[in-house]
């Protein structure tokens, strides 16, 4: 075993617990990746499933020495950091975090992005009062050799606000991550009949989509492990969530199986989507997929474990 | 005379929050808070503001900063970044401009920069169009026509009365604006055009032409190409008084120009049709109609 993946939280937007959510789980995002022999932590994204990790962790992990880790945010939306002031490590003066992730368009840091959540007004305990050491480190697209044998990858994906994927290395094995994201389109292709239509930016915008969705592809190609967005069905999509940032289920197994990506697991759940509508989408679509690729695809499910 | 720092000091804090143009403001707002606005008409109001177009390449360079490619299309810029994103910077930056609509372009007529600046932009394009550049470079050369006067805008705005003291030089003496920008105000807009492209981040082009329009044969950098295309689209709507931005007595253009593009004169008068009947257009579009 190179990498693996454990999944507590797979939720997108909103944590939503209740009795239809039980089987793939309510959390919002939060992924373990476990590297190698050493059993190396690196935690993605600290949506609500955070706060579970944090008790595994703690159990694990700590009794073998101070908690040392690096965690890679995706992007500072509320569902991926709002597990933040849950994650009981901070709290360890011992403990040493490295906080990664981009930071969007405004002035602010990433510390304050996501320790604006330790205010009073929201949470009994200070940022300036946590004992760990914490550093924060903003990412764009590039490269970072995370030492051990172990690189990582980003890629800018198309979301509301700056998004990164992430892609891992290590000891010739690929995991990859493309959430929040939905396709780039070409906005401009709109009816010639509309007064303001512009023929040579139906072109360019053509041309502008159609190269960063191969870039996209490129980024996740012949990944061992792709966890991708597909928060909606393609009706969903279609009916009114363009632009919020969600791929549908036809896009991401179409992307994934043209990157020649082995395993694909489905992520960020819709909120309302229910255990039951869940397992019959993926039956659904395995099921068309058959024969036709041998790319396997599966559910992202709260506590279930991958290796690769 | 104005000590030099002190300028630069002035113009650097109003670069930080420079508003739209009052010629566009209008339509601006209406656009961006149109919540069924088309990614055209998006594109098309942006394009026709320096100011605007230079506050969305720089959103779009300094998130994607690390890449090796300068992004310079405005299509492809409002593609990555979304249109919301796009309708917010485009709302922040009106919103300037309606601050500062009171008292600004107090010496230089802003029709008549408007102008000028949408004429060097549009024809840079149609000259590599006429030199078949490739039709993926040709936004870049109307992003550099359109900004290459930048600089004018805070000179004109915070150093207002200098400038009209400049602007009568020019035409007493029959001098070039730039020679009469330094010595009333000790920078003259090429100078200040960089502080803003650098601020901006737009990267080195841009820098270049704007640094470079009237220093021709001081230019020892690599984009020669763009930047003498700019110069000769600069030449013509001076010649053709399409538009005005304070430049009554420009220096001649350096013949090896025309030599170097393999333009003639008779190209850039082919051009002049095209080039009005484009800025007609974006004046009919500008007007707004609710």
């Amino acid at each position: 075993m190179a990498i693996r993946l454990t999944f507590w939280g797979v939720r997108g937007s909103i944590p939503v617990p209740g009795p239809t959510t039980v089987k793939y789980g309510g959390n919002t995002s939060c992924l373990e990746l476990r590297f190698g022999e050493e059993d190396r932590l690196i935690v993605i994204d600290l949506g609500s499933g955070v706060r579970e990790l944090a008790g595994h962790i703690m159990k694990k992990d700590l009794p073998r020495g101070p908690i040392k880790t690096k965690v890679f945010l995706t992007h500072t939306h509320f569902d991926h950091i709002m597990g933040f002031p849950f994650f009981t490590p901070i709290f360890i003066p011992t403990t040493e975090l490295d906080v990664y992730g981009p930071v969007s368009y405004e002035d602010d840091t990433l510390e304050k992005i996501v320790g604006e959540q330790l205010r009073y007004r929201y949470f009994p305990v200070r940022l300036e009062e946590l004992s760990a050491k914490i550093n924060y480190t903003p990412l764009k697209e590039g490269s970072l050799d995370l030492g051990g044998g172990l690189k990582v990858t980003t890629k800018y994906l198309n979301h509301p606000i700056l998004v990164l994927g992430y892609r891992f290395e290590y000891q010739g094995k690929v995991f990859c991550t493309a959430y929040d994201h939905e396709p780039y389109r070409n906005f401009f292709d709109i009816s010639p009949e509309d007064p303001s239509f512009d023929a040579a930016a139906v072109k360019e915008g053509e041309l502008a989509a159609r190269e960063e969705n191969e870039k996209v592809q490129k980024f996740f190609e012949g990944a061992d492990l792709l966890v991708h967005d597909t928060q909606y069905t393609i009706k969903e999509y279609y009916a009114g969530k363009i632009g919020w940032g969600h791929s549908y289920f036809g896009w991401a197994i179409g992307a994934a199986h043209k990157a020649k990506v082995k395993h694909l697991v489905l992520f960020h759940h819709e909120p309302l989507r229910t255990d039951r509508e869940l397992t019959a989408l993926h039956r659904a679509y395995v099921a068309a997929i058959k024969g036709k690729t041998n790319m396997k695809v599966t559910v992202a499910q709260e506590g279930t474990t991958i290796e690769v | 005379m104005q000590d030099k720092d002190r300028v630069l000091s002035i113009i650097q804090t109003y670069i930080a929050k420079m508003p739209s143009l009052p010629i566009t403001v209008s339509k601006i707002l209406q656009i961006a808070n149109d919540p069924k606005t088309s990614p055209s008409d998006l594109n098309q109001v942006i394009s026709l503001d320096p100011v605007l177009m230079g506050r969305v390449m720089k959103l779009i360079n300094s998130a994607y900063y690390s890449l090796n490619t300068q992004i310079t299309s405005l299509v492809r810029a409002i593609i990555m970044l979304g249109i919301n994103t796009v309708k917010n910077l485009a709302l922040s930056t009106a919103v300037l401009g309606q601050l500062a609509k009171k008292g600004s372009f107090q010496a230089l007529n802003i029709d008549g920069f408007w102008r000028h600046s949408l004429c060097v932009g549009v024809t840079a394009k149609l000259i590599a169009v006429k030199r078949k550049k490739d039709p993926k470079q040709l936004e870049e050369y109307f992003v550099a026509g359109l900004l290459h006067d930048i600089g004018k805008i805070p000179l004109n705005n915070k150093l207002s009365a200098e400038y009209v003291t400049a602007l009568s030089l020019t035409d007493k003496e029959h001098a070039p604006l730039y020679l009469l920008e330094e010595r009333t105000m000790e920078v003259n807009h090429c100078e200040v055009g960089r502080l803003i492209i650098k601020n901006w981040n737009l990267g080195p082009v841009m820098e270049d032409v704007v640094f470079f329009h009237h220093f021709l044969d001081a230019y020892p950098g690599a984009h020669r190409d763009i930047l003498l295309t700019v110069a000769a689209a600069n030449f013509f709507a001076n010649t053709y008084q399409i538009g005005f931005s304070g430049d009554r007595y420009p220096e001649k253009l350096p013949p090896y120009v025309f030599e170097e593009l393999g333009i003639t004169l008779d190209d850039l008068e082919a051009v002049e049709d095209k080039a009005n009947s484009e800025i007609d257009k974006a004046k009919i579009f500008l007007s707004v109609s609710q």
